[in-house]
């Protein structure tokens, strides 16, 4: 499961990013697309690979074969790329958290994955400096482009958050030492990483506002005041000068298996030609 | 110990191994043709057994589609001089590729191509990543046809996932860049 949350999260945003190819803003914006989906969907073939001892399924058979519930990305990894500000801001949010993973799992007792974690962590270098590029320039305006990064960040965030929903079967993986901490440990990390970088860049607010609703007081039909069932709206809090999570995560499933309604069609275009043709060569 | 006629004392699967390593060299990378394998660091071990030959190469970046053309290539050409063994050459992921494996005749070949060549590691110092950002030249990579430094980096990504593009604002020519790939 952790080999499929990993891998598939990879492949399934590596397609995302390679809608770009042909469309982006700029020419070095397409070829900087096309080449981090290039990586992504490279990682995610040497990570179906590692499962292959696993499962006795080829890279493509796992990549491709499966059915669309067996697939355990996040949902964040799914969603339309929409617009630049909307690419950029997911793309920043999920390499930042990728690369607090990807540092946890380099020290995992199963050898075979941190040696392979080493590898991609070099390459992963590339994306980070892309989105802290990007992440720095939009946030330096002019004032729209700070708006559509802005909006980005805060529409992206709350599904961010839950790269981190855990993992079944993880208290396993942690107390083996396959995954060296835990997702709520990762989370935390990630959040001060975040929380760092859009202080510098005066986009904290976006966290501020992604604050935890609960308990509003209403008025009742008969006048009086009371406080209404807490309703369960997670988000991030600022305590002891750190940002926290709260709550339940918007978006999760993933890792379960269960997707949001972006993921169909994308399923359905990604395999379409690995169900049609199988066993095919060229 | 079986020693090959007129070389006393070396084992002949030493002189298969040279043999091999000889083969190899020959091989180049398809995206950059003046550069050998063994020139870019890639070869990581030859293993001569008991009637088989193992290669295993590391990739570059993971997601080269050269790698299938390099192993093959390098297959066909460890073959040539080993006939009757088994040869089976792949690429292993147990170590990192990284750019300071490549050797001198390495980023000779790389400059006579127009690629810069990545920036030395010196030891202790983080190894310059360039970023794409406008307006923020943080040190300009040499340039392969002038020497100049006074270069902008254009984008991280290039034309292959090794290769950056820059532009030299002292002769005017766009140039490529090995891209840095170090911890």
């Amino acid at each position: 499961m952790l080999l499929f949350a990993l891998a598939d999260d990879e492949l399934i945003l590596g397609h995302r990013h390679s809608e770009w190819t042909g469309w982006a803003p700029h020419i070095e914006e397409d070829l900087a697309f096309s080449s981090i989906a290039q990586d992504e969907m490279a990682h995610a073939r040497l990570l179906y690979g590692l499962a292959k001892g696993l499962t006795g399924k080829d890279e493509d058979e796992l990549a491709l074969g499966r059915s669309s519930q067996e697939y355990r990305n996040a949902w964040i990894c799914e969603r339309p790329n929409r617009d630049w500000g909307y690419t950029l801001a997911r793309q920043y949010l999920y390499d930042t958290a990728d690369a607090v993973r990807l540092d946890a799992l380099s020290s995992s007792s199963w050898r075979e994955l941190a040696d392979l974690t080493e590898v991609i962590r070099l390459e992963e270098k590339y994306h980070l400096d892309h989105a802290r590029a990007w992440l720095e320039r939009l946030g330096e305006g002019p004032v729209t482009a700070r708006q559509r990064l802005a909006d980005g960040l805060a529409s992206a965030l709350g599904e961010a958050l839950a790269v981190f929903e855990p993992i079944p079967g993880e208290d396993r993986l942690v107390s083996d030492g396959v995954l060296p901490r835990s997702s709520e440990e990762l989370l935390g990390e990630w959040l001060a990483t975040v929380g760092s970088d859009l202080e510098a860049a005066s986009l904290d607010f976006v966290l501020a506002e992604h604050a935890p609703r609960t308990g509003e007081m209403v008025p009742t039909s008969t006048g009086e005041i009371e406080e209404q069932e807490p309703f369960a709206s997670p988000g991030v809090v600022r305590r002891d000068g750190r940002w926290v999570h709260e709550g339940a995560f918007v978006g999760a499933g993933g890792r379960g298996g269960r997707h949001s309604d972006d993921f169909l069609p994308l399923w359905d275009e990604m395999t379409r030609l690995y169900r049609e043709h199988r066993g095919a060569t060229w | 110990m079986v020693t090959a006629a007129g070389k006393p004392g070396v084992a002949l699967g030493d002189d298969v191994a040279r043999a091999v390593w000889d083969a190899l060299a020959t091989v180049h990378d398809p995206e950059i043709p003046p550069c050998a394998i063994t020139d870019l660091g890639i070869v990581e071990r030859v293993d001569v057994g008991d009637g088989h030959v193992d290669v295993e190469l590391l990739p570059t970046f993971a997601g080269c589609p050269a790698l299938d053309v390099i192993r093959e290539d390098a297959e066909a050409a460890v073959r040539d001089v080993v006939p009757g063994l088994e040869v089976r050459v792949r690429f292993v992921y147990s170590t990192p590729w990284t750019s300071d494996r490549i050797t001198e005749d390495g980023r000779k070949a790389l400059q006579g191509y127009g690629i810069t060549p990545p920036p030395r590691r010196v030891v202790g110092e983080r190894v310059f990543v360039p970023l794409a950002s406008l307006g923020r030249v943080e040190r300009g990579v040499e340039c392969p046809f002038c020497g100049s430094l006074d270069t902008v980096l254009e984008s991280a990504f290039g034309p292959t996932l090794c290769r950056s593009t820059h532009f030299c604002r002292s002769c005017r020519n766009p140039f490529e860049g090995f891209k840095p790939k170090s911890n």
